[in-house]
């Protein structure tokens, strides 16, 4: 962009603040997606209070899960003393990420405990109790002693160090960053610094960005050094007009021994601004197509909290053991934000904000927009824990019926009909609600922020996708047991025609030495040169039979192991020839006695012979397979 | 029952049906003001029958549909349908028209097809359109305004003619409205401008009569209702629009044929259905290209039956038409969803 374009830019900006001031409207010139809200967004409360730090709580509760992907797999027992950094739940399983201890103390329990979830489900947790001494582990990451073929690549170890520290996504997904990445450099061509946090009450990225901009700064230009990234662009939203000075200031220090010059916008203040889909299309003018992810058009969004724990994992090699978490509400009457470590209890942060009344009703996960509400307040900080509120129950407005208004569809940033999602989806017409793009919908909340009716939108469109998937579950587990039906169809008709196989080869073996035994006559040509035709046609029908055997069982073979070496398979095929060699020379055999025997007439024997070469042959294709399959289980 | 504490977003911009309801009642005030100033005492009291009306039909249907009434009666959307209504009827028609139109509106335009939120039909206009075809001697003889006949009728001489029809010369103080004079006018070969020059169209507040007025009255409430994003910009921008386009285009064609477009713009209900009637959002198209086609459908068709129908003002016929269209609008006016190609 040049100045000159820029100056007009800014100038228009200017212009449209200022008239969005006096005409409502003009709010919604300021940014680029459909829609959106102007809440009430109550940030000041717990930005008043300054950082708290250092709470140490008197339990610790860590979940294997915490995060999209499997659950860690735990490697410490009950009773043993663990130190600050130690790993005590490994990724083994793929799409998982470890846990670390965030203080030293003694693993009390691994049994299952409550989690932040909407369900209110306990699950495996290992509680440690902290012995108040936060001794760590020195070298936690063990960045020098990383696997041999990760030391010429740059970005495996990027990727292994991140994974180790147990880094995820912090903003609220919880995706593991390193399956975020791409595995080769040049695939990025934008970074983008997710600063906006549009979600009301929660200031903690606010403050992290206030307090820490240059660890923010290190982490993105790790990554963006690591991937080779030309762009990184910082979206900041105006209402944080501290955050915005201070990583100025920090993108002003860094400035001379940065690589990628960090690009700060102020994005319009409106939710859902931070969403990715809308950071991505204000900031470039791109949409995410259907189905696709951001890496696919070349973007890689992070979240600042996210890029301090890529920061610490890569620079300084600490895993990931603590957050910045905001403690607000409306029942609260000292909120503040804290860096507090995983696995601190919500209502023990609860209580430091001194709660006006007893806290009797449910914390909310996350802000009123898109938070979970929890079924018991025991819960621990998890890794994507940006907000505990407590908001004193409200009278409930009674639903009504929907008057098609349209207010909803005014303010979906997807562009979606959310009335016509509603209807069908109330109907449970659940094939419509996908034709009307169900599975495009961000649940944000917008829709049902903005109803006059009071519906519950967001929480129809949730059942109905849970209902689909269920659906779609159902009917892969009807498809499987289907498929393993008729797979066990054919193997019984394949075992019984290799049992007859086996039966017949061995009657003609015995038929055949008792023919070598009596002694040879002379061979009359005319019935010889019919009878051979008729064997020729026999042998080579079952040479070709046994050649596509050979090869359709190769292929399976290269398919199922594929890191298999490769002399297993030549061994196979090298067993497959001998037995079908075998079996040719059976079948010969039994021909040539068959040949020897004058008194047979020449239809029936032609007719026993081809039977007797098929069998021969499906008894060298059976051993050729077992040879197979003998190979493959090695 | 929705347990609306088990899922986000635990926040609301405090709107509600009864808010915007109420939001278009007030909207509907200027337009009563003049009215009364103009007319008379007429609508005040073709107005509260109509309420007591409604509250009756009301109770009896939620009764009988064994619905929950405290919700259902205060949701205000009968208030609004019959003030819709009462605009339309003529204000010293007899007491059993607004009784019978609004109970036809309400049973027969919402609850018989499950209430609110359901009815395919603009209820008002449902009632309108079936006061006009049953009892078209009554509503099409207007109160002529006070200005005009010099009687200003007091407040019980006005309702005794409601209710007992003591009026002893209706034709004097009862005639046709702009709409009906303009085309009996056109009938006889009277030029359009020669028309509009009438006594009754042409003298008036600053020159304008007093029909022009009310529909001013309802543009202002309109505005009111536009800032206030109470009404989506689509509906009076399709539907005027649409009115002025073809309006204009006809009457420079043939400007003794053709009325002027303010003609159009300032008689009958143009400005009731602009900003009160078409603006439900029950009846009408829900997408933001889809309203505008709808509106503007209205608009279309007010003109044809203005100018080609039997009856004085097709705005009713024309909102019913266009209601019957809607499902087919929806259906081809979707957004592109964001990540979607078209």
């Amino acid at each position: 962009m040049s100045t000159k374009t820029m100056r007009m830019s800014q100038l228009s900006h200017q212009f449209l603040t200022k008239l969005s001031a006096i005409v409502p409207l003009a709010k919604h010139w300021l940014y680029k997606f459909h829609g959106g809200i102007f809440p009430d967004y109550h940030k000041d409360l717990a930005l008043k209070q300054p950082l708290r730090q250092g709470y140490m709580p008197k339990k610790l509760i860590l979940p294997l899960q915490q995060h999209m992907g499997e659950p860690a797999t735990a490697c410490v027992k009950v009773g043993e003393n663990v130190l600050k950094y130690q790993v005590i739940a490994q990724a083994i399983e793929p799409r998982s990420v470890p846990l670390h201890a965030p203080t030293s103390g003694k693993v009390v329990a691994i049994a299952p405990q409550p989690l932040p979830h909407a369900s209110g489900v306990a699950e495996m947790a290992i509680v440690i109790e902290p012995d108040g001494l936060d001794e760590a582990l020195t070298n936690p990451l063990q960045q020098d002693q990383l696997p041999p073929n990760n030391k010429q690549d740059p970005i495996a170890a990027f990727k292994h160090t991140i994974l180790n520290a147990g880094v995820v996504g912090m903003g609220g997904a919880g995706f593991p960053s390193y399956a975020k990445l791409p595995n080769q450099p040049g695939l990025v061509k934008h970074l983008i610094i997710n600063g906006a946090e549009c979600e009301p009450f929660i200031t903690c990225d606010d403050m992290l960005m206030q307090t820490h901009p240059a660890e923010i700064l290190a982490g993105a230009h790790a990554l963006a050094t690591a991937f080779q990234i030309p762009n990184i662009i910082f979206a900041i939203e105006s209402n944080k007009p501290n955050a915005i000075k201070a990583v100025r200031h920090a993108i002003a220090g860094q400035a001379s021994n940065s690589v990628v010059k960090v690009q700060l916008v102020e994005v319009a203040t409106v939710y859902p601004m931070g969403g990715q889909k809308q950071l991505i299309q204000e900031l470039l003018g791109l949409e995410i197509p259907h189905n696709k992810h951001a890496i696919d058009i070349g973007i890689v969004m992070m979240n600042v909290a996210t890029l301090r724990a890529i920061h610490h994992a890569i620079n300084l090699g600490l895993p990931s053991v603590s957050r910045f978490v905001t403690v607000s509400g409306h029942g609260l009457k000292e909120p503040f934000n804290i860096e507090t470590m995983i696995g601190t209890p919500f209502d023990e942060l609860a209580m430091l904000a001194k709660p006006a009344s007893s806290i009797n009703y449910s914390l909310i996960m996350g802000g009123p927009m898109m938070g979970v509400r929890l079924v018991n307040n025991h819960v621990p900080v998890i890794k994507t824990t940006n907000c505990i509120l407590a908001n004193p129950p409200e009278p409930i407005h009674q639903a009504m019926a929907c008057i098609r208004c349209g207010e909803c569809a005014e303010v979906c940033p997807v562009n979606l009909l959310p009335q016509q999602l509603y209807w069908h989806a109330k109907a449970q017409e659940f094939d419509k609600t996908q034709d009307y793009k169900l599975f495009d919908c961000i649940e944000c909340g917008c829709c049902a922020y903005v109803c006059p009716s009071h519906i519950p939108l967001v929480q129809y469109y949730r059942n109905a996708k849970a209902e689909i998937r269920e659906q779609h579950a159902q009917a892969a587990l009807a498809e499987q047991a289907k498929q393993r039906h008729e797979a066990r169809l054919a193997r019984i008709e394949r075992e019984k025609l290799e049992r007859e196989a086996k039966l017949a080869a061995k009657k003609a073996a015995v038929k055949a030495q008792a023919a070598e035994a009596t002694p040879k006559k002379d061979v009359t040509a005319e019935p010889a040169t019919t009878k051979l035709s008729a064997r020729e046609k026999a042998m080579q029908a079952a040479k070709a039979r046994q050649a596509a055997a050979a090869a359709s069982s190769k292929k399976a073979d290269s398919a199922a192991v594929k890191s298999e070496p490769a002399a297993p398979s030549a061994e196979d095929k090298r067993k497959a020839a001998m037995a079908a060699a075998k079996a040719r020379a059976a079948a010969k055999q039994a021909k040539q006695a068959q040949q020897s025997d004058k008194k047979s007439a020449t239809e029936s024997v032609s007719v026993e012979d081809k039977r007797k070469a098929a069998m021969a042959a499906a008894k060298a294709r059976a051993a050729a397979k077992k040879a197979q399959q003998e190979s493959s289980d090695a | 029952m929705h347990n609306i504490y088990t899922s986000s977003p635990f926040a609301h911009n405090n709107s509600s049906v009864q808010k915007v309801m109420l939001q278009v009642q007030l909207a509907a005030l200027p337009a009563l003001v003049v009215h009364l100033l103009l007319f008379g005492y007429g609508i005040v009291i073709q107005w509260f029958l109509a309420v007591a009306t409604a509250l009756l039909v009301e109770y009896v249907m939620l009764k009988l549909r064994g619905r929950p009434l405290l919700p259902n009666m205060t949701d205000f959307s009968a208030l609004i349908t019959v003030t819709g209504l009462v605009f339309c009827i003529p204000p010293e028609s007899p007491w059993w028209v607004v009784v019978l139109g609004s109970a036809f509106a309400l049973i027969f335009g919402k609850h018989l097809y499950g209430g609110l939120g359901y009815n395919p039909f603009n209820p008002a206009m449902l009632g309108y359109a079936f006061l006009l075809l049953s009892f078209p001697a009554q509503m099409t003889q207007w109160t002529l305004p006070t200005e005009l006949t010099g009687l200003h009728r007091p407040f019980w001489d006005t309702f005794q003619v409601i209710f007992f029809g003591l009026s002893t010369e209706p034709e004097i103080y009862t005639g046709a409205t702009p709409l009906s004079l303009m085309r009996s006018g056109l009938h006889e070969g009277v030029s359009a401008v020669n028309v509009m020059m009438s006594p009754i169209l042409g003298s008036g507040w600053f020159g304008l009569n007093a029909w022009a007025w009310v529909n001013i009255a309802f543009f202002i409430g309109g505005l009111y209702l536009l800032l206030t994003r109470t009404i989506r910009w689509q509906y009076p921008v399709g539907f005027l629009g649409a009115l002025i386009i073809t309006a204009w285009f006809f009457h420079t064609l043939n400007p003794d044929v053709y009325a002027p477009v303010s003609f159009h713009l300032l008689a009958g209900g143009t400005m009731l259905a602009a900003f009160f009637i078409i603006t439900d959002p029950v009846s009408s198209s829900t997408t933001p290209y889809g309203r505008l086609i709808y509106a503007a459908g209205i608009g279309l068709l007010v003109y044809v039956i203005r100018n080609w129908g039997t009856f004085p003002d097709g705005i009713a016929f024309a909102i019913l038409l266009m209601n019957i269209a809607v499902p087919l609008i929806d259906r081809y006016t979707q957004p592109r969803v964001v990540g979607h190609s078209r």
